[in-house]
C-alpha cells in the first residue's frame, strides 16, 4: 500500500541522526516564526487582510495584469507574456541572444525551477550561475532544492565543504559555515562582476506602479542586477498585488512567516531600468489561469511562497523535501503538484495526517490541509487510488453500514488478541511494524449497554 | 491570438465571482511607545548597529571611530569629508569593487523591522551592495511604526529604484548557521541624528 | 434536554470503559442521557482515505439515530469534528440537510461550554500531560492552536482544574500531531510511527505518568508505541479522569 512518498520517507528515516536534525532545525524555524507573529498584535488581522487582498487580486488578474503592463511599459520596461514553461524559456533565450549574453547570473526563483529553465539555457550554451548561496551549493552539487526557502537544508556542512574544496579551492577540512560562506562570497563576487545579464524572480509585482519587488537576505538579487546591461524579471501571474498599500500587509507577513525575521535584509523595488540597462519583465501563466476555474483549489494562488507550511508539517520535517515527487514539497507542493498533473503526482497526497497545522500557519490562509482532503476524494476518479485502500474502505463500509455485522465482528474480535504474534504482526500489518495493536475489549460498549452494565 | 490575448482570455473565462478589495485603512496597526528604541533593538537583532549622534559629536569623527580600518571610503555627500572618493564619478559600477565603506543617506526608518527606505540617490545602486560596510545617515525624527505606514510614504514619492534595507547581508544556507556578509555589506551602521 | 451519547466504533470495540465514564459523568451532572443502540462509525476512516462517498449511508444512519435528541455528545473530538465539518456537505449530495452538525459536541466542549460545572468529585493524584489532538484543537477549538496569535485557552486544562490532587503538564510542542491520522497510520507507517514516538517522548519529558486527552484515537496510537517500546508512561482518556470517583 506504500506510496512513492512513503517509500522515500523510509530512506530519509534510515539516517536517524539526519532526520532528528532536520526535524529539530525546521521546528526551530517554526518556533522563531511563532515568536515573531506574537510580537504583532494585529497578526491575525494581517492574515485576514492578506487573504482578502488575494481574493481580490486572484479574481481580477486580467485587469491587474493589464494595469501592470501599462505602468511597467510607461516606466521603460519591456513586458512579455508566456503562456507556458516552453514559451517562458524561449523568451528568456531570445533576450539573451539579442544581447549576446554568455553568462547569466540569477537570484532564487521557484518559477524558473518550475519551467526547468536552467538546463534549457545551458543546453543552448549559456553559463547560468545561481547566486543564492543555497542554490549555488545545489547547482555545484548537481542537486535539486529540498525546500523552497532553505533549498539546501538537507545537506550537511561537511558535504558542502568537500564540494567547495573542489570547486573553490577552500582549505581542506575547514567546514566552518562562516569560512565557507565568505569563500563563496569571494568566488561569486567575480561572477557577478563579469556577468552579461541578470535574472530575478519577483516576490510581488505592483499593478498600480508597474514595479517588481524582490526580497532577499543575501543581497544577491541586487548584486545580480547592479552590473550587467540586462535585467530580466520573471513572475507567475498570481504574484501581482494591486498597489503599494497591499505590500504593507504582505511584507509584514512574508519574512516573519518564512524565517522568523521581521523582514528580509533587502526588499528591493525595481521601477525603472538603470541608465543603459534593458529591463525585461515576463508574466507567466503556465497553468495558473486554469486554477482559477477550480473553486476547491483556487486558494493555492494565495500562496506567497514563505515555506512555513513545510516547517510546520510533521511529515515534511521527518521525510525531507526529496520524498515528494513534485519539485515543491510539503503541503503547498502536494497541492500544486496535483494541480499540475493529478495522475503523475498523486503519490504525495498520502504525506499528510490532516493535522491542519499548515492551514493555521499560512499567512495568506491557504486551506492547505482541507485541499489535500479534497484531493484524496478525487484519486479514484483519476484512476490513481490505491486498490488496497479502496478495498479497505469498501470493507469498512460493508461492516459499518450493517450494525448486526459490526456487533458480531466485535463479539469475535477479542480472538485476535490471542492469536500468535507471527500471524498478527506479519509483513502485511503496516500498523504492527512499529506499534502494538490495540486489544479488543472482551465486551463492546454496545453489548454492555444491552446487558444493562453501563447504567 | 498572441500569448497575451490567450492568457487574458483564459483568465476571463475562468475567473469566478469577482471579490471586493478590502479597506486596508480600517486596520489598526501597532504603535511603539519609543520608535527610536525599538528601531535600535530590532536593528541589533538583525545584525546591524544603530548609533545616535550625541551633542557635540561630528559625523566624520564618529564614522572614523567606528570604522578605523576603512581605507577606501565612498560617498557623494559633501559633508562626508572622510570619504576618499565620490562613487558618482566612477563610470563603470564594477570599479566600485573593493570599497571598504560607503556612506549614504536613508529617507526614513521603520521601527518594527529596522528597515531603512533608500531610494537610489547615487549613480550606481551597486554601491549599496558591493561595499564591505555601509553607514546610513538617517534623520531620527523620520521613523514610522510599520510597513503599512512606510508604504503610505513611498506611495507619494517617485523613484527609479528603492530598497528597504534592514541590517547587513546575511545567509543561513549552511546548516541554518547565521553568517553575515553573504554577498553584500558585512556591517551596517545606521547613524541617527 | 435529551442527550444522545455518541460512541464511535473504536471506543465501542477497544475502549468501552471510556464510553462508560462518559455516561457516568453526564449522569452525575444531572443530565438526561441515552445511548441509541447499534451505532457503528461516523465514516471518517473512509473519508480521510479518500472515500467520502462511502460515508454517506453512515451519516444518514447517524442522522436517524440521533433525530430525537437535543444534543449529540461523544468522547472523541476527531469523530465529533468529522460530523460537524464534513457530514453537512456529504449529506448535501444525498439531498439531506444535516441536523447533527448543529447539535454535536465533544464531551469536554459540552461540559465546558454548556453544562459549566463549578465542581466535580474527581480525585486523580497523578501527573498528567495533556494531548492536544489536532482536530480537537484546530477544528473544535478545545485549545488555541499554537500557530495562531490568540490568547491561550484550553478547555481540557479548565476541566482538569476541577480535579483534586492532579498535576497538569503539556508537551513542549504543545499541539504537534501524534501521527495517527486514520489511514495515514497504515499508508505511511514509518513516518506515522516516528511521529508517535516523538510525541510520546515529548509527553514523557514533562515527567507525567499519564498522557490524557479528548481523543481515544490518538491515545490508541500512542499506546501502540508505548507498548512496543515499553516506555514509562500510560494513556487515559480525560473523561476517565473527570469521572474518577464516580
Amino acid at each position: 500500500m506504500s506510496t512513492r512518498h512513503a517509500i522515500a520517507a523510509n530512506e530519509f528515516l534510515a539516517n536517524k541522526e539526519n532526520e532528528v536534525w532536520h526535524d529539530n532545525t525546521l521546528w526551530m524555524v517554526r518556533a522563531k516564526r511563532d515568536k515573531m507573529s506574537r510580537s504583532i498584535p494585529e497578526w491575525e488581522r494581517l492574515r485576514d487582510m492578506a487573504f482578502a487582498i488575494k481574493n481580490y487580486s486572484n479574481s481580477h488578474l486580467d485587469t491587474l495584469l493589464e494595469e501592470f503592463e501599462r505602468n511597467a511599459t510607461a516606466n521603460g520596461a519591456i513586458v512579455h507574456w508566456a503562456k507556458d514553461a516552453e514559451e517562458h524559456n524561449r523568451i528568456v533565450l531570445d533576450i539573451l541572444k539579442q544581447h549576446k549574453v554568455q553568462r547569466l547570473v540569477k537570484s532564487k526563483s521557484m518559477l524558473t525551477e518550475e519551467c526547468h529553465m536552467n538546463p534549457y539555457l545551458m543546453e543552448q550554451g549559456i553559463d547560468v550561475v545561481e547566486t543564492d548561496l543555497g542554490e549555488r551549493i545545489l547547482q555545484l552539487m548537481k542537486l535539486e532544492p529540498s525546500h523552497i526557502v532553505m533549498p539546501a537544508i538537507h545537506i550537511k556542512r561537511e558535504a558542502i565543504g568537500k564540494m567547495m574544496e573542489r570547486e573553490m579551492h577552500t582549505e581542506k577540512g575547514n567546514f566552518d559555515p562562516t569560512y565557507l560562506t565568505h569563500a563563496a562570497r569571494r568566488n561569486l563576487r567575480e561572477l557577478f562582476l563579469h556577468a552579461d545579464a541578470a535574472l530575478t524572480g519577483a516576490n510581488f509585482a505592483v499593478a498600480s506602479t508597474g514595479e517588481i519587488v524582490v526580497c532577499t537576505n543575501e543581497g544577491n538579487a541586487d548584486m545580480c542586477t547592479s552590473f550587467p546591461k540586462v535585467h530580466i524579471a520573471t513572475f507567475g501571474m498570481e504574484k501581482i498585488v494591486p498597489n503599494l498599500e497591499s505590500l504593507g500587509v504582505f511584507t509584514r507577513l512574508l519574512a516573519r512567516s518564512g524565517t522568523g525575521q521581521p523582514i528580509t535584509s533587502y526588499t528591493s523595488h525595481y521601477r525603472r531600468p538603470a541608465e543603459g540597462q534593458a529591463f525585461h519583465i515576463i508574466i507567466v501563466d503556465n497553468g495558473r489561469s486554469e486554477i482559477l476555474a477550480k473553486p476547491d483549489h483556487v486558494r493555492t494562488l494565495n500562496c506567497i511562497r514563505c515555506g512555513q507550511c513545510m516547517n510546520t508539517c510533521p511529515v515534511y520535517r521527518r521525510s525531507g523535501g526529496y520524498s515528494y515527487t513534485y519539485f515543491i514539497p510539503g503541503p503547498i507542493g502536494i497541492n500544486l503538484g496535483m494541480l499540475r498533473d493529478p495522475r503523475r503526482y498523486a503519490d504525495n497526497v498520502s504525506a499528510c495526517s490532516l493535522c491542519l497545522s499548515c492551514s493555521n500557519v499560512c499567512p495568506a490562509k491557504v486551506d492547505l490541509g482541507e485541499q489535500i482532503y479534497r484531493w484524496r476524494q478525487a484519486l479514484d476518479r483519476y484512476g490513481v487510488a490505491n486498490p488496497e485502500k479502496k478495498w479497505l474502505s469498501w470493507g469498512m463500509k460493508v461492516v459499518m453500514d450493517r450494525p448486526m455485522l459490526f456487533n458480531t465482528a466485535l463479539k469475535f474480535a477479542p480472538i485476535v488478541n490471542h492469536l500468535p504474534r507471527f500471524l498478527v504482526y506479519s509483513s502485511v500489518n503496516a500498523w504492527g511494524k512499529g506499534r502494538e495493536l490495540p486489544a479488543f475489549a472482551q465486551c463492546s460498549f454496545n453489548e454492555m449497554w444491552k446487558k444493562n452494565e453501563v447504567k | 491570438m498572441s500569448s497575451r490575448e490567450t492568457i487574458l482570455a483564459n483568465i476571463r473565462r475562468n475567473t469566478g465571482t469577482r471579490q471586493e478589495m478590502p479597506d486596508l485603512s480600517a486596520m489598526e496597526t501597532i504603535v511603539y511607545p519609543d520608535k527610536l528604541k525599538t528601531f535600535a533593538e530590532v536593528l541589533a537583532a538583525a545584525g546591524g548597529k544603530a548609533v545616535e549622534l550625541q551633542p557635540g559629536e561630528e559625523v566624520n569623527a564618529v564614522i572614523r571611530r567606528e570604522f578605523p580600518d576603512a581605507k577606501r571610503i565612498a560617498s557623494n555627500l559633501p559633508e562626508i569629508t572622510c570619504a576618499t572618493f565620490n562613487p558618482d564619478e566612477v563610470e563603470d559600477p564594477r570599479m566600485l569593487n573593493g570599497t571598504d565603506l560607503a556612506v549614504i543617506t536613508g529617507e526614513f526608518g521603520v521601527a518594527e523591522n529596522a528597515a531603512v527606505w533608500i531610494p537610489r540617490t547615487v549613480r550606481h545602486k551597486g554601491l549599496y551592495f558591493i561595499s564591505n560596510a555601509l553607514v546610513i545617515l538617517l534623520d531620527k525624527t523620520k521613523l514610522v511604526n510599520t510597513m503599512n505606514e512606510a508604504y503610505h510614504l513611498t506611495a507619494q514619492a517617485d523613484y527609479n529604484y528603492g530598497v528597504f534595507m534592514s541590517g547587513p547581508s546575511k545567509t543561513a544556507d549552511i546548516e541554518q548557521a547565521l553568517v553575515f556578509g553573504a554577498h553584500g555589506p558585512i556591517q551596517v551602521m545606521v547613524l541617527l541624528r | 434536554m435529551r442527550i444522545g451519547l455518541f460512541i464511535p466504533c473504536y471506543i465501542n470495540a477497544v475502549y468501552p470503559e471510556v464510553g462508560v465514564a462518559a455516561y457516568k459523568l453526564l449522569r452525575h451532572l444531572g443530565l438526561d442521557v441515552d445511548y441509541p443502540l447499534d451505532q457503528t462509525c461516523c465514516g471518517q476512516p473512509m473519508a480521510n482515505a479518500g472515500y467520502q462517498d462511502k460515508a454517506t449511508d453512515l451519516a444518514l444512519r447517524m442522522e436517524r439515530l440521533f433525530e430525537t435528541y437535543n444534543y449529540v455528545v461523544g468522547p472523541s473530538a476527531s469523530c465529533v469534528a468529522f460530523v460537524k465539518e464534513n457530514h453537512p456537505h456529504i449529506l448535501e449530495q444525498a439531498g439531506h440537510v444535516c441536523q447533527n452538525s448543529r447539535k454535536i459536541y465533544d464531551i469536554c466542549e459540552f461540559i465546558h461550554d454548556v453544562v459549566k460545572p463549578t465542581a466535580l468529585p474527581a480525585v486523580f493524584p497523578h501527573k498528567v500531560s495533556i494531548h492536544n489532538s489536532c482536530h480537537g484543537v484546530r477544528e473544535l477549538g478545545l485549545s488555541t492552536p499554537s500557530e495562531r496569535n490568540i490568547p491561550y485557552a484550553s478547555k481540557l486544562r479548565d476541566l482538569l482544574s476541577l480535579v483534586k490532587d492532579i498535576e497538569v503538564f503539556e508537551p513542549k510542542r504543545v499541539d504537534e500531531c501524534c501521527g495517527f491520522g486514520g489511514m495515514f497510520a497504515i499508508e505511511e507507517p514509518a513516518i506515522s510511527t516516528c511521529m508517535g514516538h516523538d510525541k510520546v517522548m515529548d509527553h514523557i519529558s514533562t515527567g507525567a505518568e499519564y498522557i490524557t486527552g479528548a481523543d481515544s484515537s490518538c491515545l490508541m496510537h500512542m499506546e501502540g508505541v508505548i507498548k512496543r517500546e515499553e516506555l514509562p508512561i500510560k494513556t487515559i482518556h480525560i473523561v476517565q479522569i473527570l469521572a474518577s470517583g464516580l
